[in-house]
């Protein structure tokens, strides 16, 4: 059963990633503007119509989109991801140059924010009507308007400008040896602006599904009859956890969208960044390599995500639909 | 046992029941009865201190020399803990549907009486195979049972814990009728054999004939009589209960 169950998921996750790549080829085609054009950058005006035909004929641009298409997915499926038109290094060492970055981001704001919402959503949700209650309620609604990028240029001009402790952009020291505590200085305010910007919500979200939870019928029994209140909490807790795995999984796709923009606000040398960047220079199997491995990561999070609802929800397990 | 004087709630100002008095004698099954809206699962709430946020109960509720309506939360945990057992209408919501039977029916019966995992297993197998239940129940989750079935585990826990006192809130309109009967004769045998009270609430006539001695009619929100079941049966004094009898047959 498990094992069916995960089987049909990682089927349906490879489906996903084939459409992401066939729709993004595409509408990367239909974009307006031209390769060869965009290859020459600021001096596209000298550019003649020749060399143009040329450029075209040495990347396949000439080729139907489908043919290229089938040619990108063969190779592809062979481990390549071809080489950037830009850099004219294979695309494979690009990104796996950037992946750790993108991790490193990803996985740090993804932590504190499920931390963070977990602490404050079960402290408002279990007392319903306190302070607490209602005070998240409105600090989400504030913080998940703030717009990430305003935050960000908000804080560049405090932090790094006006008080100088914090870098302003990149990665690490030019050059420095500062390894892992350097990069923590440059890791935390992107990191702070997007965990800022997406833990009142998540929050709120858990504080509304634990209220729910609450209110059914099984918590007031188990009350009326003496069962230890921890005992309740765990079971309510439980419950109301999975409708919020259920949000993470279904915002995860916005949140990594999100912080392609935050990247490139700090030029945080990730994925999204470099995604940013190939689409302005129309680097056609960069972009493709980046839209894959994003959309790989995005996958991968909703699997791991699913397979905890499904040891969470015995529901799940026993196919049981009622 | 339990003596209930002027009971008056109130939901945000609004009067759900006025000034009720009535009493549940020692050993006894007391049936209230009364069409929904009366009041009467109202009343059973404000014994248990589970009303809704914004009703408030007043008036007295004596229960081993305790009020019920005024103790603190803690002592209410106690009482519910030690001396009370409520089953209530909806068995098949009644128990969280993400944790096996076994856990729970732990909860609600062995961990209060302090027993050992091992203790409760024996124990509880015994009792559920005396209700037609199969231990394998224990290892599956509610929403493998059917509503009887829960109904019996909630039963189980009840005869597990012998308490002071069992409240019955309309335990069998979720039932069919076969599973009535059974349920009924299940809370006989509880009275019977292990002089469990009872406290029984109710809309059909039919059940309160069946095991009652004592019954308590609510209507609008006030008791209106108060008897054994054969006083009231033999000659009802309000017109509303002389309409319900009535209407029985």
């Amino acid at each position: 059963m498990t094992v069916k169950w995960i089987g049909k998921r990682m089927m349906m996750g490879i489906i996903v990633l084939f459409i992401v790549s066939f729709l993004s080829f595409f509408i990367m085609h239909a974009a307006p503007g031209d390769p060869a054009a965009a290859f020459y950058g600021g001096n596209a005006q000298t550019l003649n119509a020749a060399e143009k035909e040329r450029i075209s004929r040495v990347f396949s641009l000439d080729r139907p989109v489908i043919a290229q298409y089938g040619t990108w997915l063969a190779e592809t499926m062979k481990g390549n991801l071809g080489v950037s038109y830009k850099e004219g290094r294979p695309v494979s060492t690009i990104l796996m140059e950037r992946l750790p970055n993108t991790l490193l981001l990803f996985g740090v704001t993804l932590f504190f924010i499920i931390i963070g919402s977990i602490w404050l959503g079960t402290t408002a949700g279990m007392k319903a009507g306190s302070l607490w209650d209602k005070g998240l309620s409105t600090a989400s609604i504030v913080t998940s308007s703030i717009p990430a990028f305003w935050l960000g240029i908000l804080f560049i001009s405090f932090f790094a400008v006006k008080l100088g402790f914090l870098p302003s952009s990149g990665t690490g020291d030019i050059g420095g040896e500062g390894g892992f505590t350097d990069k923590l200085r440059y890791l935390l305010m992107p990191a702070t602006v997007i965990v800022l910007t997406h833990v009142g919500i998540y929050a709120r979200f858990l504080q509304e599904s634990i209220k729910a939870e609450s209110r059914n019928y099984y918590v007031t029994v188990a009350r009326a009859n003496g069962v230890a209140e921890q005992v309740i909490r765990k079971g309510i807790l439980r419950n109301a956890s999975i409708p919020y795995l259920n949000y993470i999984g279904m915002t995860i796709p916005s949140f990594v969208g999100g912080s392609i923009i935050v990247e490139s606000l700090f030029s945080w040398s990730g994925l999204g960044q470099l995604t940013v960047k190939a689409v302005v220079t129309k680097d056609f199997p960069l972009l493709m390599g980046g839209i894959l491995l994003t959309g790989l990561i995005v996958v991968l999070s909703l699997f791991v995500i699913d397979l905890i609802t499904y040891s969470l929800n015995p529901r799940l397990r026993k196919g049981d639909v009622r | 046992m339990l003596s209930v004087r002027q009971l008056s709630i109130d939901i945000e100002g609004k009067p759900i029941v006025r000034n009720s008095s009535f009493s549940v004698p020692l050993g006894k099954i007391t049936s209230i009865i009364g069409e929904s809206g009366s009041g009467k699962s109202m009343t059973v709430s404000a014994l248990l201190g589970i009303l809704p946020p914004g009703a408030k109960a007043t008036g007295q509720a004596l229960f081993y020399d305790k009020n019920l309506l005024t103790v603190s939360d803690k002592e209410m945990m106690e009482i519910r803990r030690t001396h009370l057992f409520t089953i209530f209408q909806d068995a098949a919501n009644s128990f969280n549907p993400s944790v096996k039977m076994r856990h729970q029916l732990f909860e609600f019966s062995g961990r209060k009486s302090g027993d050992t995992n091992e203790e409760f297993r024996l124990k509880m197998e015994g009792i559920l195979d005396d209700l037609g239940l199969a231990p394998e129940i224990m290892e599956q989750y509610p929403f493998e049972l059917s509503g009887g079935m829960l109904q019996r585990c909630m039963i189980a826990c009840a005869l597990y814990m012998k308490p002071g006192l069992l409240i019955a809130d309309e335990p069998t309109s979720a039932l069919d009728m076969v599973l009535q009967k059974e349920f009924i004769g299940l809370l006989k045998r509880l009275n019977e054999q292990h002089g469990t009270t009872i406290l029984l609430i109710t809309h059909d006539l039919d059940i309160v004939a069946e095991v009652a001695h004592d019954m308590v009619v609510m209507r609008h929100g006030e008791v209106i009589e108060t008897g054994s079941v054969t006083e009231v049966f033999d000659c009802p004094k309000h017109p509303y209960t002389k309409l319900l009898l009535d209407s029985r047959f």
